[in-house]
């Protein structure tokens, strides 16, 4: 897929009188590396669930290209080409390797009719449409009986297409680094190898925006430099735009083209790395204001 | 054939794997030669069982949704065969069972669906809580609503199946013929599991969310595996009413519904072999407690039932009260399997859990993923 530029208009999420993000908008082209910073519950991980699906957004706009995606449920929105990577690192852990990237190309593995086609905007008549989207259901019901017979059947088409997908699930595999390692159970597989499959399974749904959870969290300083050359070739050679939530700030400020600061759930500041380094608004949210002061003082 | 399905070190026998199903079968098939029509007739619930062990397994096994209302798809199978073509069903339709067999699979497939529409939401507990219910809702329609069940009374002189002029009747006969249900319901879990399908159910199972993340379509995969399922269940009810040729609504209680969970775990969840050796031990055991050869064998004790009540005897007189004597030796089967049965059951169930929670023939991913995690897969494994 090609990189995707995801427009974020006035995006808000309530929970029950609690504001988790509030009025955040952001421009990311399509191909920039841009990063997500803010200090501990200042919505990062909130701002992902909501472009993801997993939250549906209380206000705001979410576009991705030209396309209106706020609302739209989890898989359509992974079949937009929205993919992510999750903080805790949340793997099939009883899958090998290898099948936890196929089930990453599900949608790609062209058995029947896709699920893109039923995607559809839910709107506030959500009563009736469901309704009118019962209309849907026999031919939902018929892609379910063609897809069970492929399955079955196995026909060369299936055969074909599932052979291809496990040969893409090698070579993301390798390019990860973990070729060698398609059999082995996820959860036996040493922590910074989770990390990276995590990255090769949400590679495999071919995203044009892919959402980094904290790539590096509890990585040793060569692993994440590792990872940092990863995140940059993911970029170049899987065309994708990256947007990742990164709390090293070796690693944010050395991958990412520009950033944008969160705290309290709203946007504090936005820009290149060297600029929002100098901000005081960013300054004040990680040290606080006695900081801001000293280093006011501290420069001519 | 599969890369992906082979996990660690697979050489489990010598033969290759390719022939080792066949030979099964082959053996299997031969033994309606050797066996008198009781243990036949034993052999077809067993084989009954496999079925909709295999079919609940899709459910259960594959996709992780708890369903203790299988019972209720077994009932929809049945009864769609009894109602259409009993002669004492409200409706008189008489129809031909090779016509009803696919009706009925269809039928519980729908109700599969059905269930599966109000549950998508749930997960573990609340999921076989429900499900649990939906069970009982269809046994009380099935007894209430006599203008279309027949209640209670029950249907009679249901259709069996014949080709021509060739009727399924003997015990043989329906042997073969579950032989051959098994067989395709086999065939064709196992190529789900395998398939793209199998996958996104595995993944379901592990963490729905993250699935859905990934693209896959949670609610249309939850709603095929239920259908799957219920189909299944279904088929065994066809096969099973036209086998016995009456049904009524005791047929169908919970205790089905247990007994199909029962031999999914105790064989070890997602495993066909072990779907069939659960079977055997919790369907075909008792049943050949109860066979006349049995009782026949076990009256040789009777010199053990004598020096066992000379011993209660003893007991009687020192401590006085009455303690029954034991019964004669030739009724220890039949003891054992009807009372008794249930003391028994959940002792081995209890015995098996603790002594092999992954089943008494795991699958190769269960084995996997109760080894403990510090004894890493051999990496690569046999690719």
């Amino acid at each position: 897929m090609t990189a995707a530029a995801l427009s974020v208009r006035d995006l808000g999420m309530q929970f029950e009188g609690l504001s988790a993000l509030a009025d955040v908008s952001m421009e990311v082209p399509a191909g920039e590396i841009h990063g997500l910073i803010g200090p501990n519950g200042a919505g990062k991980t909130t701002f992902f669930n909501c472009l993801t699906g997993f939250y549906r957004p209380t206000a705001g706009e979410l576009w991705l290209d030209a396309q209106r995606v706020d609302g739209l449920p989890t898989h359509v929105l992974s079949a937009l080409g929205v993919s992510r990577t999750f903080q805790n690192i949340r793997l099939f852990a009883n899958m090998t390797a290898i099948e936890n990237v196929l089930v990453g190309s599900h949608i790609h593995i062209g058995v029947g009719g896709t699920d893109v086609l039923t995607a559809r905007r839910p709107s506030k008549y959500a009563a009736l449409e469901r309704v009118l989207s019962l209309r849907g259901a026999p031919r939902a019901a018929l892609q379910g009986v063609v897809e069970l017979a492929g399955a079955v059947g196995r026909p060369p088409a299936v055969r074909r297409a599932e052979a291809e997908a496990v040969n893409t699930a090698r070579r993301l595999l390798g390019a990860v680094g973990l070729a060698g390692k398609e059999n082995v159970l996820a959860r036996n597989l040493p922590y910074g190898d989770q990390r990276r499959l995590e990255v090769a399974r949400a590679l495999a749904t071919r995203p044009g925006l892919l959402l980094l959870d904290e790539p590096t969290a509890g990585m040793n300083p060569q692993e994440s430099a590792a990872m940092v050359g990863l995140i940059r070739r993911i970029r170049d050679e899987f065309e994708t735009t990256v947007v990742l939530i990164e709390h090293q700030m070796r690693v944010v400020m050395g991958v990412c083209e520009r950033i944008t600061v969160l705290d309290y759930g709203r946007k504090i500041a936005e820009g290149t790395p060297a600029e929002v380094q100098r901000d005081t608004r960013v300054i004040e949210a990680y040290l606080g204001t006695r900081a801001v002061k000293e280093a006011g003082d501290g420069s001519p | 054939m599969n890369p992906i399905r082979q996990l660690g070190d697979t050489t489990v026998g010598r033969l290759p794997a390719a022939a080792r199903w066949p030979l099964f079968l082959a053996l299997v098939a031969m033994l309606p030669f050797l066996l008198s029509g009781v243990w036949i007739q034993m052999l077809f619930f067993v084989g009954l069982f496999i079925v909709l062990g295999l079919g609940l397994n899709v459910v259960v096994g594959f996709a992780g949704l708890l369903d203790l209302g299988y019972v209720a798809f077994f009932a929809a199978g049945a009864y769609s065969l009894g109602i259409m073509t009993s002669p004492g069903s409200p409706f008189d339709l008489n129809m031909n069972f090779w016509l009803v067999l696919p009706l009925g699979v269809l039928i519980a497939a729908s109700f599969g669906v059905l269930l599966g529409l109000p549950v998508l939401p749930l997960r573990g507990d609340y999921l076989a809580i429900v499900t649990l219910g939906f069970g009982e809702i269809i046994r009380l329609f099935l007894v209430n609503r006599e203008d279309v069940t027949a209640g209670s009374q029950g249907l009679s002189a249901i259709a069996r199946p014949g080709i021509g002029s060739f009727r399924i009747e003997t015990f043989t006969h329906w042997f073969y013929f579950i032989l051959v249900a098994a067989v395709i319901v086999g065939f064709i879990a196992s190529r789900l599991r395998d398939s793209r399908i199998g996958r996104a159910w595995e993944a379901i199972r592990e963490d729905e969310d993250v699935a859905a993340a990934m693209g896959v379509n949670k609610v249309k995969y939850k709603l095929m595996a239920f259908a799957i399922g219920a189909s299944v269940g279904g088929l065994g009810g066809v096969l099973y009413a036209s086998f016995i040729g009456f049904i009524n609504p005791a047929a169908f209680s919970l205790q089905v519904s247990i007994d199909v969970i029962a031999v999914v775990i105790i064989g070890g969840m997602g495993s066909t072999p072990g779907v069939i050796l659960g079977s055997l031990v919790l369907v075909g055991f008792p049943r050949i407690l109860q066979f006349k050869a049995t009782a026949d064998f076990l009256s040789k004790f009777e010199w053990l039932r004598d020096g066992l009540n000379g011993i209660i005897a003893a007991a009687d007189t020192v401590v006085p009260g009455s303690i029954g004597r034991l019964p004669a030796a030739s009724e220890w089967g039949r003891e054992l399997s009807d009372d008794t049965r249930f003391i028994i059951f959940g002792a081995l169930l209890v015995a098996i859990m603790v002594l092999r929670p992954e089943g008494l023939v795991p699958s190769r991913r269960r084995q996997l993923e109760f080894e403990s995690d510090d004894q890493p897969v051999p990496a690569g494994g046999a690719a």
